[in-house]
């Protein structure tokens, strides 16, 4: 099967006047399969929201190549990039924050839609869809962001990264943010999206818990590389690196 | 007893916030009449302010001449009211100018970065480095005198000020997830700076524009006065002030009128500004 996403050596190096440089992503590659949920492990600071931030193009990569389907993605700009961005969309770790203070959450929901040429009346009817799909009254549509709980702002976070219905929904810490019980609501939709629209996910977390019923195969990272690769059963069972040893004590 | 110690606080808040609203509403009334007797200046005006009459000039103020006459004979009352259009409609339209200028240049520079942001905020410090009226004196004289010229001199070295708001602000809100989610929505560029980055950042840079039209009012008044505004006989406050500061003693009409008139305009729109600010300021407020 040919893969979606591929991630050949990406490299981030942070070099600031008057800073040490600091690589923060250091060679990492990968691979992600249509449908497959990939699960990046790792403690804070050890790149992973980098990783997320270059996969997305947010970022720009120092080194190395991004392909999405087979096409060179690494440093392509405006017209190109958009039309990437059909295909990845993101779910971000602070629900709040992700969304325009000054826009309602259906109008965030809908930007993508809009962007590409549907006409208001359209979207807005998208949008109420959308939020029931996650599990929202229509009326979230008309409230701005802080105006609703954390849990519902990132289910209205996840309506809007499904709007365009892409192929990779990279999730960077999206449940870290919410206390437990929302956490597996969230993670319970999350799962049934993935379900239902085929998505391939990449799900960052530094929790390996929770990841390890929701991945089908699982990255650990320390200080930008990748320090274990395999089922999260493998790694939870087999761990080979000390890093991931301890890891798997502190959920324990 | 907590309780009962928070309860007062609350409501004082409360107070305070209503208070504030009495306030604007208060200021943007005496603002309307302001404005409504600039618009109007012509036609409520009761004598025409250019015409001449030698044999009653310097009048002191009576029932036929509110303000009396000035040397020429002329009414100071239709001078006043003439001269305070010329100098609020060219204030504000200063006013205009260097917001908008000044927002845009901010923001491109604080969105884009890069040369663009080195160069164009290098020559806001070139109009940063030297004092401010001074340096507008020397453009207006370079320029020769005339009210377009003065705005234009005025503009050139206030409009740094607004762009260096809207960079900070436009950085601020620049690395924010929600515009990493517009990008990711496909926007392009201008539209997330219409969308997001222009209306999360203007509340600052509207408070400081209100609060500065006292004070370009007063400053363009101050270029008349020096003979580098209107020119006569085109009535404008500074300009009048400055054909009767000879008189002040002996004719002091000639003088206060235009002086209380400034005055007026200037406490008006500072109030105003003032009360603007409180009324947008957050911990005045709670979002509702």
């Amino acid at each position: 099967m040919e893969p979606i996403l591929t991630a050949d050596n990406l490299t981030k190096i942070f070099d600031e006047k008057g800073k040490e440089k600091f690589t923060a992503v250091d060679h990492i590659s990968f691979q992600l399969y249509p449908g497959e949920t990939l699960g990046i492990v790792g403690e804070s600071g050890s790149g992973k929201s980098t990783l997320a931030k270059m996969i997305s193009r947010l970022t720009d990569i120092t080194e190395g190549n991004l392909f999405l389907c087979g096409k060179e993605i690494t440093r392509v700009k405006g017209k190109a990039l958009r039309r990437a961005y059909e295909d990845i969309q993101m779910v971000f770790q602070s629900p709040a924050a992700s969304f325009d203070p000054r826009r309602t959450l259906g109008d965030g929901i809908g930007e993508s839609l809009r962007n590409h040429g549907v006409s208001k009346v359209n979207v807005q009817k998208e949008a109420v869809r959308l939020l029931k799909e996650c599990g929202l009254s229509p009326e979230f549509a008309d409230r701005y962001p802080h105006e609703v709980s954390g849990g519902q702002c990132q289910r209205a976070a996840i309506a809007r990264a499904l709007a365009i219905r892409p192929k990779i929904l990279i999730c960077d810490e999206a449940t870290s943010a919410l206390d437990v019980t929302v956490q597996q609501q969230i993670m319970e939709l999350l799962g049934r999206m993935r379900e239902e629209r085929e998505i391939a996910c990449i799900f960052i977390c530094h929790n390996l818990g929770l990841v390890q019923s929701f991945c089908d195969r699982l990255l650990v990272m320390y200080e930008g590389k990748i320090v274990e690769e395999g089922t999260p059963d493998e790694v939870i069972k087999n761990p080979r690196s000390d890093y991931t040893k301890e890891l798997i004590e502190a959920v324990l | 007893m907590r309780e009962d110690k928070k309860t007062p606080s609350v409501r004082k808040l409360r107070v305070r916030k209503s208070h504030i609203k009495t306030r604007l509403v208060l200021f943007l009334l005496l603002t309307a009449a302001l404005m409504l007797t600039v618009i109007f200046a012509q036609q409520i005006c009761p004598y025409d302010p250019n015409a001449q009459d030698t044999s009653i000039s310097l009048q002191p103020p009576s029932l036929e001449h509110l303000a009396g006459t000035d040397r020429f004979g002329r009414d100071m009352f239709s001078r006043i009211l003439v001269g305070l259009q010329t100098s609020v409609l060219s204030t504000l339209c200063l006013v205009v100018i260097i917001t908008v200028a000044g927002t845009a240049a901010g923001i491109l520079c604080g969105y884009y970065g890069g040369i663009l942001d080195s160069v164009v905020m290098r020559i806001s410090d070139v109009c940063l480095a030297f004092p401010g009226l001074v340096f507008a004196l020397a453009i207006a004289s370079l320029l020769g005198g005339g009210l377009h010229n003065a705005v234009f001199a005025l503009a050139v070295i206030s409009w740094p000020k607004y762009a260096r708001i809207a960079r900070s602000q436009t950085l601020s809100v620049k690395n924010t997830d929600y515009i990493s989610a517009a990008r990711l929505a496909g926007g392009n560029s201008i539209q997330i700076i219409i969308r997001h980055v222009l209306p999360n950042s203007i509340g600052p840079i509207l408070v400081t524009s209100m609060l500065d039209i006292g004070t370009m009012l007063m400053e363009l008044a101050g270029l008349s006065f020096l003979g580098l505004g209107a020119q006569p006989p085109t009535a404008e406050l500074g300009n009048m002030m400055s054909g009767g500061r000879s008189m002040l003693q002996t004719y002091p009409w000639v003088i206060i009128g235009p002086g209380i008139a400034i005055f007026a305009a200037v406490v008006i729109f500072n109030l105003l500004g003032d009360t603007f600010r409180d009324y947008l300021d957050p911990r005045n407020s709670r979002r509702n």
